[in-house]
Parts: structure tokens; C-alpha cells; sequence
């Protein structure tokens, strides 16, 4: 009869068995732990060389491990989706922004460190940074680099002084910043004095934004879309090279693009002081800390663990910071010559500082938060929610953020 | 020569099994015995061969894997223990669902294959039977071989094909189905289970209800703008193009191809910046005093009104050279003889336009813009490349003012929240309203007639 | 009479007008495209129609990045497309025609099959499709290959209506001279269908050029840049970290400028074949 079909069938079946065999072999491999192993490290694209280097010096120390140092699918920014789309094939060390840190903790997608790493970066570490990447009392990362945003300007247009407070900073100039970003915008809702996810960053129903603070601020955002000094864009870098914005907030990454653009008029500074509520605060900003976290379906959790260590060493620090101007986080690293010199790091470490900045939470439920934050300072700023609806808007936010 | 088509009285399987010989009875339990006994040794041992897998998967791994299927893996929580021989943490990984479910859709795709072999093993017997009970020819190993590339040519050319589409349209489609009764989300991002309509209750009546509407809205206006817009200004363009008098009309169509043929994600990405409030656009208008102040076209200080009205005259940039293009071939091909008469009667282009050329141009088009409607519910790249949903929305969940269900279903899979079992709930919804919409346009248009 | 010939001239010169401003309406984000390749960018954005200062630099750049093979990116572009072209041709032609010139059982419900499963949106296929690659341990090139390929058999709509305006008599008289359906297939149909084939490969071999969502999906997991496909690579220049956007965009562009050109070309080639099919498809009705 109709051998064809039959034949197809067949090679269907052959097909298909062959499959289930080549997968059940690959889960089956997983657990093999050799004395020689082959690791995996994912670095966003631009830092491929000099983590090549890097790890050449850990390889010559750790001869029966090699490494393979090849750029993350999307960024470390996106670390969170492209380990979760198939964590088994995720690299055995990646970057972990400290925002994604609980949901991939949770997720069961990294590992906690042995207690004696976890013992030395708490004691040879800055204080935030131990903190940046723990979770539920665990630290689920090895930190090398913290980042908050800084404000760059233009030297010849303003002064250190007038970048000191945002009201003569308008005044005098234009800052070029994008209120539709929440990791820019929300810290000023830290300035008005409120909370997310309490004093800890770790407490679920821990914010108090809802309330006569938060809406301080809305009320600040919605201030600025009428002072001239304030631009709103997209591309701050473009503006502020073709002079129509005379500083911007943006941050570490990013130093090295506008010094090319500013030249010797390049100038880095602190935060300036705002007035939220009647009151002259701090304007605030995220802290975040960037770290290397062991995957938990890694084959050789030891080995793993040793090249996230030595990646984030000393000198691995300082090179990281000569090359990409990323500011260390070990005290003896931060303590160096090099650092020291450098403006953007002294203005970065500065704003790390408790009083200017807030470390990112890693609750699971950031994610409602990001999805959330950015149409409400948006809408805000431009008019789109009333200020009759600013309590209500906040509310609801609150609520959707503490969901489970 | 004529192929002899003699209709073979017909016998039951019970008939078959009861009065068939040895080898016909064993048939039944040993596929492909009868073809052996009757020399058909290659269809023999297709049949054998196959049961013989089929079996040893089947006690291999099918059965675990049917099991595993009806709760998705036993093990749903993961253990951090401390190896202490190695001085690290390692984590005991709970039961991965996501290939549980993969392999049990397969090996239920396996079993109906198999049955599915076993008909046919069956109906081969039987035939066997009745053309040895009749005192009729039984075809040769060389006669059936032939057969593929005559009587049975369809079978030869449409495997390959067929293969392509089972395991990479019609399997996913089932696995994407199932995956929307789980609780595949962000907290069960590697061990879930089945919840039934749980995920579907999310998205009409949850907290995603308030997004699914008003997105559902803007989507169905969408794609009726687009369709309309791109075929009506698409066959006045085409009339222009072909109206009497201009010269060089394949250098005019070309100009037009050429923005159809550029990459989209080149041509959309750039129009974005194009478009921004400080983009070029707003420069030359302002540079020629056509407007005072910049306008907000797409980012996230539109409103939404506009950037609608923009994404869809965006998309008139990119689709009308299309539908210029077809547009063309339907005019050249028109007969002229009723527009001809129509010019004698007195009537003025308009009116030709109107009541003779355009009637015919929507009845030849018919189906084809059926099609695009479906294609522009479901146009992924001029949403996420131009606007990526901006501008934002404080009253959606996930979702700007112009994202479509299927940027929108893209976001809840690869951005922030990852709900995966949300989405595959959005895409059995889009499949749904597709598929509601065109069975209604095709049953009026009537135009979808089987060749 | 002269009063007629004289608006007749005014209609001409007016319709003249009326398409040379649509022309330029259409042609010039494309030519803004063009130019903002040969312009000089460290900001990520271009906010000028014409570039304050011109390089070729752009050009130079996208065939020297260290971190971004470009001349891979279009080797690989290039040979999955060959073979894609090659395979979906005539998978895709021969479903079409055995769906148009022959009977049987199996044909009614595969094309309703075929109706149904085109509704599904793609996108949650996805993850199903990543895991039964790396089930056959092909997150590569060449799985990306049987993806696009795997699909082919459900692309046959316009060849197919394309078959049905042949006339059967054809097929016909020549089963009667005692040919197969073979060589029917082979001598009659496939010379028949050289402007669809055409079209069809022509359609193939574009589709690699300009996908970025399934090559990333498939693709990235390597993590080894070398060996992703060009549309995939330009966008991940651009997507992915803090930074990236800002100093490739100019390479960017320029990169997008010259795949551009090729496919430009062919598809105008191509625009006849295009339109054969579409009201050959369409005029069954």
C-alpha cells in the first residue's frame, strides 16, 4: 500500500528517537566533574579583549581548567532573560546587574557562595557592595564595579558651582535627561523621603511612596516639564554635543563617549541639591553594583566559583577600570592611585555614599516595578496624569509592586 | 496506456483476520508478516522495522515520559546544599517541565504515528486478502516502488514538506497551546504545572484584563486602517502610475519598490530617529517654517492619538509600494471594453474609477487582503522597530499606547515580567480572532473557492 | 480643440508634479539613510538631514571591528540563504504543485491544516523550537537553516494559485502519451513554472537577509560572534549593553547600507515575478 507514507513514518520515529537519545545525553553529562573542566564566561561584547587577558592569567595559574570568554546574548543588562531561556546553556559565569539579583536567586538560576568567599567580601569589600549582592542573607555574587549616575558638563558653560543646586543649574544651562526612565527618575522619590521595599531594599511590603512624599515628587516631575532648563530626550549625548543641552545625568558607561564629545571640557560632578516639598534635598540615585554569579547548572561549581573569584581580583578591578572606566569595588582597589585620579570615579564613589544613593533592590517584584514606574513619571511629567490622580496612581502602583 | 480502476468487493478486518492465512493473522500482532509473505519484503520491513522502534522506545522512554507528562515533573521546588568535599554550594535542580512537556507532546505525536502505522499496516493485509480471495494480481515490490513516481507522486513529494511542517510549525503550535494552561511564569520559571484556565482567567478578567481590551481595540482598528489605507492609496497610486501620458513608468514603480525592498529593521529603526523630537524630520519642518515648535510624532511625550496616526502613516511608507505593485498587474489585465463603453455614456474618470475600476480591482483582491489583515494583526516589526509600544501607558500593564497584542504578547515573554503562560494564552487568543475574522470575510466574499 | 489639448497638457503636467512629490516623499528617509552612513557620529543619534561632516570612516570600521566579523556575518548570511534558497524552492514548488494538479485523500484537510496553522502567531513557537534544536544539538547555522526550510511546505499559497491558471488539458494529454505523473511534473510543470521559481527563490533567499528575531533565538546561545547571521549581528550591535548603541551606530548604519544595496536590487528584479504570482493567485477568484 502506501509505502511512502509508511516510510515517512518510519524516518519520523528513527528521527525523533535519535532525539530523545541525544537529549537524555546531554542531561545525563551534567553532573561529570573531572579534574580537567572547560568553563564558560559571558561578558558583554565590548569587554571580550580584556577579559581574554584576564582570564589568560587565571588559566596559567589553574592549568587543568580552561575558559572560554564569549559575549552574553543580549547584554549583561538582559542577563536575567538570557539565562532564563535555557539556563543549562548559559555560560558557567555571567554578569548579574544587582536589580535581577532575588529573581534569578529564586529562580534557582545562580548559586550562593562558599562561606569562605562570602567571608572575604564582606570584610575586604566596600560595604555596599557586599550588600548590593546579597539576597536573603546569602551573597550570590563576586562584585567588581559599582555605578550610579553622575552629572556630566560641560565645563565651559557652567561652573562647579552653579551644578551644585538644580535651580541655578536650569538657570544658567540646560540639562538634557529622559523622564521616561525609571532608573534615572524614581531616586527622587528617595529624596522626598519615601521608600521602596523599605530601609532594606529585601522588606515586600516595606514602600511608602503612596503618600504625601510621593506625590512631592510627581509634583517635581510635573515642575519640570516648565523650566526651560530642562530638556527632555532621548539621545542626551547628541544634545549635549550640539550644545543645546550644557549637562546631563547619565552614567560610568557612558564616561568614555562623552569625553570624546566634550574634550578638555569635560567635567564631572555630584548630583546637585532639589526641592522637593519646599525642602532642599540630595537629588538621589540608583546604586547599583555589577557582579559575576557562578551558574547553578554549571558542571563544575568549584572551578566556577575560582575564575568568578579571580575575574573580580585586584588588578582584574583596575584593568576593568582602565579599559571601560567601571569603578572597583574592593577597598584596596578603590584605594588605588589610578581610581583616586580619576573624576568620574571620585564622583561615582561619592554619590555612593548613603544620603545620595540607594542601592537597587533585587526583589523578584523589581520587575513589576521597572514595568510600572516608567509610564507614571512619564505621564507625569507631561501632563497625561493629573495631578488629581497622583495619589490614586501611586496606589495602585504600590499595589502592583507587592504582588507575590 | 490506461490504468484498469476495478473496485474490489470489500472485506471487513474481522473477515480478514478470520479467514486470512497464517501470516495474514499474524499480521495483526506482527506488522508487515503479510507483506512478507507476499514478497513485498521492502514494505516488510518498513512495517517490522517500525514496530520494533516503536516498542522499544515505548518501553525506553515512552512510558516515562507519557508519565511525566500528566504533572510535569514530581520534583517543583530546588535545593541549595553545601558540598562540603568541594567547599561550594551547588543546587539540586527541580524537574525541568519545559522539556517534560516538549518530549511528552512527542511521544504522544509518537503513539498517533504509530497507530497511525498500524491502520495502515492493517489496510495492507486486507488488500493483500481480498486480491488473493478475488484470484487478482498483487503488486510487486518493483510495482509499488513505481508507484511513487506516478500514481503515488503526491506521497513522494509532499514528505520532505510534510516532516518540515510537523516538527517545526505543528509541534511548537501544540507545545505553545499547552503551555497556556501551566503556570509557566517568572516564580516557576524552571519546574511548573498544569492550572487549567487559570492563565486565561488572568488575561480577560485579572490583572491583565484592563490591557487585553483596550490592546484588542487598538489592534483590530489597526489593522483595518492598514489593510484600507495601504490597498486604497496603493491602487490610486497605481492608476497615476499608469494613467495616460507618463513616460517611464518602471523607473516611477522602481522609485516606489525601492523603500519596500530596503530591510525592515533598517528602514523602521531609522525612521524611529527620523521621527524623534529632535530627529531630522522635526528639524526640516522647523527649518522651513512649517511649524513653530517640535512635534512629538512616536516617543513618549505623544500623544496617543498621534503616534497612532503616525505608526499608520508609517506603514502606508512601507506597504502601499506593495499594493502599487499588484495593484498594476490587476489594471493592466482589466478588460477595457466596459470601461470603454462606460467613456462613451459620458462618464468622467471618476465615475469609471468609482463604479467600474475599483469594484473589479477589490474582487480580484479580495483574498489577498484577507490575508494582509491577518498579516497586520500580527505585523510584529513595524510596532516593536518604530515605537517599541511608546508612548507609555500608566493604565496598561507591560504595554504602550500603540503596542499590538503580538508586541505586547513579545514583552510578557522576553521582557521584564516573563509570564510565558500569559502569552501563550494572547497567542491562542490572536489565533482565535484570526481565525473568526477570515472565515467571516471569506464566507462573504465568497471568493475563496477550491480549485 | 485647443482648449482640450491644453487641459489635457495641464492634467499631465499636474499628475507629473503630483508623483515627483510623492516620489520624493518616499525616497527621502532613504536617501537621509544613505547620508547618515557617510557621516561622522560618537553620539548615537542622527538630528541633521545632511550630515555636518562627511566619512568614509563608517565603512572602514564595519569590516575592521574586532568585535564584530562583519565579512563572517555576510559569509554565513550568504551560504544559509544558498542552501535555503535551494531546499525551500523545492519543497515549496513541489507542494504547490501536488496540491494544484493532483487528487487526493490526504489533500482537503492538509489545506485547512495549512489555513490554521498560518494563524498561530510565531513568537511562543519560539521557545518550542529553541529546545527541539538543542534536542538535535543544532543551535547553529544549520538549525537555523531547517528553521527557515521547515516552514517551506506551508509557504505554497501563491504557487500554487499560480498552477491552478495552467490548464489541465496540458497534463492531460500528455498522461495520454503514456507519461507519468513524474514526468509530467518534471517536463511540463517545473518549465512551466520558471517565473514562479524564480520568485520563490528569490523570496528565499531574501527571508535570511532580514530575519533578526528567530537567527537571535537560535544563534546567540553561542555566544561566538562569528557565527551569527547578518541581521541578527547588526541589531545585537546596537541592542545590546549600555554604550554599544552610542559607538556603533554609525557602523551600524553603514553595515545596514550595504546589505541593503543587494537586496534592493533583487527585489526590484524581482517585482515582475512578484506580481505574476500575486494576480495569478488571486485571479482564481
Amino acid at each position: 500500500m502506501k509505502i511512502w507514507k509508511k516510510l515517512a513514518l518510519a524516518s519520523t520515529l528513527v528521527l525523533v528517537g535519535l532525539s530523545a537519545a541525544a537529549c537524555s545525553n546531554n542531561s545525563s553529562s551534567n553532573g561529570g566533574n573531572s579534574g580537567s573542566s572547560k568553563l564558560t564566561l559571558w561578558v558583554d561584547t565590548e569587554q571580550v579583549p580584556y577579559y581574554k587577558n584576564i582570564v589568560k592569567d587565571f588559566t596559567k595559574t589553574h592549568k587543568n581548567i580552561s575558559v572560554r570568554v564569549v559575549q552574553s546574548p543580549n547584554g549583561s543588562a538582559n542577563a536575567k532573560t538570557d539565562v532564563g531561556k535555557d539556563p543549562s546553556k548559559a555560560a558557567d559565569v555571567f554578569e548579574v546587574p544587582n536589580d535581577q539579583l532575588g529573581q534569578m536567586a529564586e529562580a534557582g538560576y545562580i548559586n550562593p557562595l562558599s562561606p569562605q568567599d562570602t567571608k572575604k567580601i564582606k570584610s575586604d569589600y566596600i560595604d555596599v557592595a557586599s550588600k548590593g549582592v546579597a539576597w536573603k542573607g546569602k551573597i550570590y555574587a563576586y562584585p567588581y564595579a559599582q555605578q550610579a549616575q553622575t552629572l556630566y558638563y560641560n565645563k565651559s558653560k557652567l561652573s562647579e558651582n552653579d551644578v551644585k543646586d538644580w535651580t541655578t543649574l536650569t538657570s544658567k544651562g540646560v540639562v538634557g535627561t529622559d523622564f521616561t526612565n525609571a532608573y534615572v527618575m524614581w531616586p527622587v522619590f528617595f529624596s522626598a523621603g519615601t521608600q521602596l521595599y523599605g530601609k532594606s531594599g529585601e522588606d515586600l511590603h516595606g514602600s511608602n511612596f503612596a503618600s504625601e512624599k510621593g506625590v512631592n515628587a510627581l509634583k517635581w516631575f510635573a515642575e519640570q516639564k516648565h523650566n526651560k532648563g530642562v530638556m527632555q530626550t532621548s539621545n542626551a549625548l547628541n544634545q549635549l554635543k550640539k550644545g543645546n543641552a550644557s549637562a546631563i545625568l547619565d552614567g560610568p558607561w557612558n564616561a568614555a563617549n562623552i569625553k570624546k564629545i566634550l574634550g578638555d571640557n569635560f567635567a564631572v560632578a555630584k548630583y546637585p541639591t532639589i526641592n522637593v516639598g519646599g525642602k532642599n534635598v540630595q537629588m538621589e540615585a540608583f546604586l547599583g553594583i555589577e557582579g559575576f554569579a557562578v551558574n547553578s547548572h554549571t558542571s563544575n561549581a568549584k572551578a566556577a566559583s575560582q575564575l568568578a573569584s579571580f575575574i573580580t581580583n585586584k588588578k582584574a578591578q583596575l584593568i576593568v577600570h582602565k579599559e571601560a572606566g567601571q569603578i572597583p569595588v574592593l577597598k584596596s582597589a578603590v584605594n588605588s592611585q589610578a581610581v583616586k585620579s580619576d573624576p568620574v570615579a571620585e564622583a561615582v564613589i561619592e554619590m555612593a555614599k548613603p544620603g545620595n544613593s540607594v542601592l537597587q533592590p533585587k526583589l523578584p517584584q523589581m520587575a513589576a516595578f521597572w514595568n510600572g514606574a516608567a509610564p507614571l513619571i512619564s505621564g507625569t511629567y507631561d501632563g497625561k496624569i493629573k495631578p488629581a490622580d497622583y495619589m490614586a496612581q501611586l496606589k495602585k502602583l504600590q499595589k502592583s509592586i507587592e504582588k507575590k | 496506456m490506461f490504468r484498469k480502476k476495478h473496485v474490489a468487493p470489500k472485506a471487513t478486518y474481522r473477515e480478514t483476520f478470520k479467514k486470512g492465512d497464517g501470516a495474514t493473522k499474524l499480521s495483526f500482532f506482527l506488522m508487515g508478516s503479510n507483506a512478507f509473505a507476499n514478497k513485498q519484503w521492502v514494505k516488510g520491513i518498513v512495517f517490522l522495522l517500525s514496530e520494533i522502534i516503536f516498542f522499544v522506545w515505548f518501553f525506553m522512554s515512552g512510558i516515562p515520559a507519557l508519565k511525566l507528562l500528566s504533572n510535569l515533573g514530581p520534583d517543583k521546588t530546588k535545593r541549595v546544599v553545601y558540598d562540603a568535599s568541594q567547599g561550594v554550594y551547588v543546587t539540586k535542580q527541580p524537574s525541568n517541565s519545559v522539556l517534560i512537556l516538549l518530549f511528552g507532546i512527542l511521544a504522544i505525536f509518537m503513539c498517533i504515528a504509530f497507530i497511525w502505522i498500524y491502520y495502515l499496516n492493517l489496510r495492507s493485509t486486507r488488500n493483500n486478502y481480498i486480491a488473493k480471495r478475488d484470484g487478482d494480481h498483487i503488486a510487486t515490490n518493483m510495482e509499488e516502488l513505481k508507484s511513487l513516481f506516478d500514481s503515488r507522486l503526491h506521497s513522494t513529494l509532499m514528505t520532505i514538506p510534510l516532516l518540515g511542517i510537523l516538527f517545526f510549525t505543528v509541534l511548537p503550535t501544540v507545545f505553545m497551546i499547552s503551555m497556556a494552561f501551566t503556570n509557566y511564569d517568572r516564580q516557576h520559571p524552571i519546574a511548573f504545572s498544569w492550572t487549567g484556565f487559570q492563565a486565561f482567567g488572568n488575561v480577560l478578567s485579572g490583572d491583565l484584563a484592563g490591557t487585553f481590551f483596550p490592546v484588542l481595540g487598538w489592534t483590530l482598528i489597526w489593522a483595518v486602517a492598514a489593510t484600507a489605507t495601504t490597498f486604497f492609496f496603493g491602487v490610486l497610486l497605481a492608476m497615476l502610475i499608469e494613467s495616460k501620458g507618463i513616460k517611464h513608468k518602471g523607473f516611477w514603480r522602481t522609485v516606489f519598490v525601492i523603500v519596500w525592498a530596503v530591510p525592515q529593521f533598517v528602514s523602521l529603526l531609522m525612521m524611529a530617529q527620523f521621527l524623534d523630537y529632535q530627529g531630522a524630520l522635526n528639524n526640516i519642518l522647523m527649518n522651513l517654517h512649517l511649524i513653530s515648535s517640535p512635534i512629538h510624532f512616536i516617543d513618549n511625550q505623544a500623544s496617543p492619538l498621534v503616534a497612532r496616526i503616525t505608526v499608520i502613516i508609517v506603514n502606508m511608507w512601507i506597504g502601499i509600494p506593495v499594493s502599487m505593485l499588484v495593484s498594476t498587474a490587476i489594471i493592466q489585465n482589466l478588460p477595457q471594453d466596459q470601461i470603454e463603453a462606460a467613456r462613451i455614456d459620458g462618464a468622467n474618470a471618476a465615475q469609471i474609477f468609482r463604479s467600474i475600476t475599483f469594484p473589479q480591482i477589490l474582487f480580484v483582491m479580495a483574498p489577498s487582503l484577507i490575508q494582509q489583515f491577518i498579516g497586520n494583526i500580527n505585523n510584529f516589526n513595524v510596532i516593536f522597530l518604530l515605537t517599541g509600544g511608546a508612548p507609555m501607558n500608566s493604565k496598561y500593564n507591560g504595554a504602550g499606547s500603540t503596542d499590538l497584542l503580538v508586541t505586547w504578547l513579545y514583552n510578557l515573554t522576553f521582557g521584564q515580567e516573563q509570564r510565558y503562560n500569559a502569552s501563550a494564552v494572547l497567542g491562542i487568543l490572536i489565533f482565535v480572532i484570526s481565525a473568526v475574522v477570515s472565515l467571516l470575510a471569506y464566507r462573504r466574499t465568497n471568493a475563496f473557492k477550491e480549485g | 480643440m485647443k482648449s482640450y489639448s491644453a487641459q489635457r497638457r495641464l492634467s499631465l503636467i499636474g499628475r507629473y508634479i503630483l508623483l515627483t512629490i510623492l516620489a520624493i516623499l518616499w525616497i527621502l528617509p532613504i536617501v537621509w539613510i544613505i547620508l547618515a552612513s557617510f557621516s561622522y557620529n560618537d553620539t548615537g543619534f542622527v538630528s541633521t538631514f545632511w550630515p555636518d561632516k562627511f566619512t568614509l570612516q563608517n565603512y572602514i570600521g564595519i569590516f575592521t571591528n574586532p568585535q564584530y566579523p562583519f565579512g563572517n556575518w555576510i559569509i554565513n548570511t550568504l551560504a544559509i540563504s544558498l542552501a535555503s534558497m535551494v531546499i525551500s524552492t523545492f519543497l515549496t514548488i513541489s507542494v504547490a504543485y501536488v496540491l494544484s494538479r493532483l487528487r487526493f485523500a490526504f489533500r482537503k484537510p492538509f489545506l485547512q491544516i495549512a489555513l490554521v496553522l498560518g494563524m498561530f502567531p510565531g513568537f511562543m513557537a519560539m521557545i518550542a523550537l529553541y529546545y527541539i534544536l538543542k534536542g538535535l544539538n543544532m543551535l547553529n547555522l544549520f538549525g537555523l537553516l531547517l528553521v527557515y526550510v521547515g516552514g517551506a511546505g506551508l509557504g505554497f499559497y501563491v504557487a500554487k494559485g499560480f498552477f491552478d491558471t495552467i490548464p489541465r488539458a496540458i497534463d492531460e494529454a500528455a498522461e495520454i502519451d503514456g507519461a507519468t505523473n513524474w514526468q509530467v511534473f518534471l517536463h511540463i510543470g517545473l518549465p512551466l513554472s520558471k517565473p514562479m521559481i524564480v520568485y520563490t527563490a528569490l523570496t528565499a533567499f531574501i527571508a535570511p537577509w532580514t530575519d533578526f528575531i528567530f537567527s537571535g533565538i537560535i544563534l546567540s546561545t553561542s555566544g561566538n560572534a562569528k557565527d551569527y547571521t547578518i541581521a541578527y549581528g547588526l541589531y545585537n550591535m546596537v541592542h545590546t549593553a549600555k554604550g554599544n548603541a552610542t559607538a556603533y551606530f554609525a557602523q551600524f548604519v553603514a553595515g545596514c547600507v550595504i546589505i541593503a544595496i543587494p537586496i534592493t536590487i533583487l527585489f526590484v528584479f524581482m517585482q515582475k515575478f512578484y506580481v505574476n504570482g500575486i494576480t495569478a493567485g488571486a485571479d482564481k477568484g
